[in-house]
């Protein structure tokens, strides 16, 4: 080689060559995506993730889940996924779009999460029929406040979450401006604060500014106890169901994350217990409290509870939910056994990509 | 040179120049001792604690409640900051060690601007010391490769400012019209990381791409810094390594050419075979699976000059340390790239995507290949810079055959381990578990690996501290793995 300059222009070259075709093209073609929305400008999916999902996001990170867990579900001709039933359909670009960091994974050593949020209790948090229907209403991505107490007007908000939320609040209110989607719902505020905060109000009122995302985590997660006049969401056991895979509920995360090997003895899932705190009882048991068994049950007069992390983390873990049909991708048969409410489409059946 | 009549000698030229090229040489590895043994002690430090990460971590793997209930410790923070020990404290800074040394030797001049480096040393250390810190206290950024928080990152790259700016300089003193093909590489690798490096921040933290994307700048970034970084280093170092032990020159120069610029233009699109099925156009992958295939090319022509520049002296792996390490390093890129092929084909990825086959492929690269070349040139350098010969055969040996058995079980126990449990994976009438029932015998041997490992390293600590120590011999003659006459009294 004679001179430096071919030297530096072909190490440059290739470089380059490399970055803009597997960088830049993609992002010119995959990198601009918007959510979809029905003809209406309704049913939007995917939402922005605030607060607690945005925090509980963080600890995911933190603590490695992604070592162990993918957030993907590939298409039925190229892998089981879907018989496994980690989900209906596979995963698009689409589903990640407001995702950051983003935790495809590159390891299952534990279980696909793509959707596990979407087996949850049909009582509890979004689940997969309230996804395809009427996650519109919360931008906090589905997960819907069935599960708080909401001692105040926000009582309204429980029940069956496809009724009460297909009045959805001023499409443009959400599709003209992310910006209530984005409030940023205080990660630091306090949990027991937000169930009496101005919440409950917030599916009623198509206030942009509404702070959509504040009252549905806590709700899940977060029995305050003094508000709570239920028990903690749920049992701390998948709930079978014929056919489907087992429903996790808020309950069975935190005693999961807690205790993995009380739940399934050859899981080799690490124990998260310093997510997770234990203090004596004081007038009544908390609602949050793990409901522990056998040697992993502290002793009388004692209690688990989680703390603000453990209770984001599953807030976060809750929102994870791709059931919601994309234009783009085919869904197996039958996806989303949805009572369809008026506004949605009526077909969520195979629309073939491209 | 040597009395000894073994045929490890300088190359030729050195013959004829005699004494003044000597001088020159021994002049010029004095002048870079400084630098190349800061980069090579805080290498060894790194490697030694990243090593004890490594155990934990697989132990952890199959024991997982061992000591779960310390945040710092849980599995989730300790491998990552494994992982990141030994990419950017380890294996980056021995690189540069001896990247800059074969800079120094290359350019045929002094060492210039020491100071440069040293504070290019310290703040990598630095670095590295807070992205670690920051991992294991729960700043993980949660990209992997990248998962040095904010503040370490822009430290490193500080650090990397200075080492590169160094090189450059160091490239507008050189003597000699004639630029040899390991300077190539170098100064591939030199220009490559902080264009990879920041190409990589900038599009994740600074700027972040949307959605998936991050995924493949994530793994677009980590393969190219596995090729153009480690890489590069290694087969820069590999062409030095093995014409000089046997004194031959560089069986073709044509052929390490062509093997450059293939290498530089494939390798460089290899990356999204690893989001294989994943929610990406197509092409990205099919691009990706393609330049994986090609890379075969640069195997190729490169696997065919070292081994005809080897024809006929085999036997002296046998005496020579370094070329014994360089030549396991070589061999290994062809395993590893041959590797990275077969499990990146769609009809193999839909079994070991997701498993512990991608781990062994990180392993192939990052250590069967780039670490063994860089213990090889360790053998060589240290000695010229400490004016001492390795103390004791046996402890090379020993380190050696520990680190090639151990990684060698390592990556079959993970391929094989990693192929089982994707093929119970992809099987739906068994449940999830029984992947993981089916990998775990295989990551107690890995976890066996993990323990010869350890030992190699921590042999290779002790005699490099003895060398650095002054304790090394006092002889003009290398250290030889076997003694001559064992081969004239028939060995075999």
């Amino acid at each position: 080689m004679k001179g430096l300059a071919p030297l530096f222009l072909g190490i440059f070259g290739t470089f380059a060559f490399s970055w803009i075709g597997l960088t830049v093209v993609p992002n010119w073609q995959i990198g601009h995506l918007n959510p979809q929305a029905d003809e209406e400008g309704t049913d939007i999916y995917p939402q922005p993730q605030s607060g607690m999902f945005e925090r509980g996001a963080h600890v995911y990170a933190a603590n490695g889940c992604i070592y162990c867990h993918s957030q993907q579900v590939r298409a039925d001709y190229a892998a089981a996924d879907i018989e496994r039933k980690w989900g209906k359909r596979r995963s698009a670009p689409r589903d990640y779009i407001f995702e950051q960091p983003v935790f495809l994974g590159k390891m299952r050593v534990g279980q696909d999460i793509a959707n596990i949020g979407a087996r949850a209790p049909a009582e509890q948090a979004s689940s997969a029929p309230a996804g395809a229907a009427a996650p519109a209403a919360s931008p906090s991505g589905g997960t819907s406040p069935a599960a708080s107490p909401a001692p105040q007007g926000g009582g309204s908000v429980a029940g069956s979450p496809a009724a009460k939320q297909a009045p959805n609040p001023s499409p443009a209110a959400q599709v003209g401006s992310p910006a209530p989607a984005a409030f940023p719902a205080a990660p630091g505020g306090s949990p027991a604060a937000s169930p009496s905060s101005p919440a409950p109000k917030a599916p009623a009122a198509p206030a942009p500014k509404a702070p959509l995302s504040s009252p549905s985590p806590s709700a899940i997660t977060n029995a305050s106890p003094a508000a709570s006049p239920s028990p903690a969401a749920g049992a701390p056991w998948p709930v079978q169901t014929a056919g489907e895979p087992p429903m996790y509920s808020a309950a069975w995360h935190h005693v999961h994350l807690y205790s993995p090997r009380s739940i399934n003895v050859d899981s080799n899932m690490p124990s998260y217990r310093f997510l997770y705190e234990k203090r004596r009882i004081r007038d009544a048991r908390s609602a949050d409290a793990l409901q522990l068994t056998g040697s992993d049950a502290p002793p009388e007069g004692w209690e688990i509870v989680p703390n603000f992390d453990a209770k984001c983390l599953v807030a976060y873990l809750m929102s994870l939910n791709q059931s919601h049909p994309l234009n783009e991708v085919r869904s197996v048969a039958g996806a989303p056994a949805a009572p369809a409410p008026a506004g949605s489409p009526p077909s969520p059946s195979p629309a073939p990509a491209k | 040179m040597n009395a000894t009549g073994i045929p490890l000698k300088e190359p030729a030229i050195s013959a004829v120049a005699g004494d003044t090229e000597q001088l020159e040489r021994a002049y010029i590895d004095a002048s870079t001792r400084v630098p190349v043994l800061m980069f090579y002690t805080s290498a060894m430090a790194w490697l030694i604690l990243g090593t004890l990460l490594a155990g934990f971590v697989s132990f952890k793997l199959h024991s997982p409640d061992l000591l779960s209930d310390i945040s710092f410790l849980t599995w989730g923070r300790v491998r990552p900051a494994h992982m990141n020990v030994m990419v950017y404290g380890w294996a980056s800074m021995a690189g540069m060690g001896t990247a800059i040394w074969l800079m120094a030797r290359l350019c045929r001049t002094v060492l210039r601007y020491p100071l440069l480096l040293v504070a290019g040393a310290c703040f990598w250390n630095l670095g590295v010391l807070l992205g670690v810190g920051g991992i294991l206290l729960g700043d993980s950024t949660g990209y992997q490769w990248l998962e040095f928080p904010g503040y370490a990152a822009i430290i490193l790259f500080v650090a990397y400012t200075l080492v590169a700016s160094w090189a450059v300089l160091m490239f507008r003193y050189r003597r000699g019209e004639q630029i040899y093909i390991t300077q190539w590489y170098l100064l591939g690798a030199f220009l490559w990381f902080p264009w990879l490096y920041a190409a990589g921040q900038l599009m994740l933290f600074v700027v972040p791409v949307q959605g998936v994307l991050q995924s493949a700048v994530g793994w677009w970034y980590a393969n190219n810094l596995l090729f153009l970084w480690f890489g590069a280093i290694a087969l820069g170092t590999a062409y030095y390594m093995i014409p000089k032990v046997i004194g031959r020159p560089v069986y073709s120069y044509h052929l390490a050419t062509i093997g450059f610029w293939s290498y530089a233009l494939f390798s460089s699109w290899t990356g999204m075979q690893r989001l294989v099925d994943g929610p990406f156009p197509a092409w990205m992958i099919t691009a990706s699976i393609a330049a994986t295939i090609l890379t075969m090319i640069p195997v190729a022509t490169v696997g065919l000059n070292h081994h005809m520049t080897m024809q006929g002296y085999f036997p002296l792996m046998r005496y020579s340390p370094t070329l014994r390490f360089t030549v396991f390093g070589a061999m290994s890129y062809t395993v590893f790239s041959v590797v990275g092929v077969l499990i990146s084909l769609r009809s193999v990825a839909r079994y070991v995507n997701f498993t512990q086959a991608s781990i062994a492929y990180s392993h192939l690269g990052l250590y069967a290949f780039f670490t063994m070349v860089i213990f090889g040139s360790m053998y060589y350098i240290v000695p010229r810079l400490v004016g001492r010969e390795w103390r004791y055969a046996s402890l090379i040996k020993l380190h050696f055959w520990a680190s090639a058995y151990g990684i060698g079980l390592m990556t079959l126990m993970l391929l094989a381990g990693g192929f089982l449990q994707g093929s119970s994976m992809e099987d739906p009438s068994l449940a999830f578990s029984e992947s993981v029932e089916t990998v775990l015998p295989y990551l107690r041997g890995r976890s066996l690996a993990g323990l010869l490992l350890t030992a190699s390293h921590f042999i290779f600590a002790y005699h490099f501290g003895l060398m650095l120590l002054g304790l090394g011999r006092t002889s003009t003659v290398p250290t030889f793995l076997n003694p001559v006459e064992a081969e004239a009294s028939g060995g075999h």
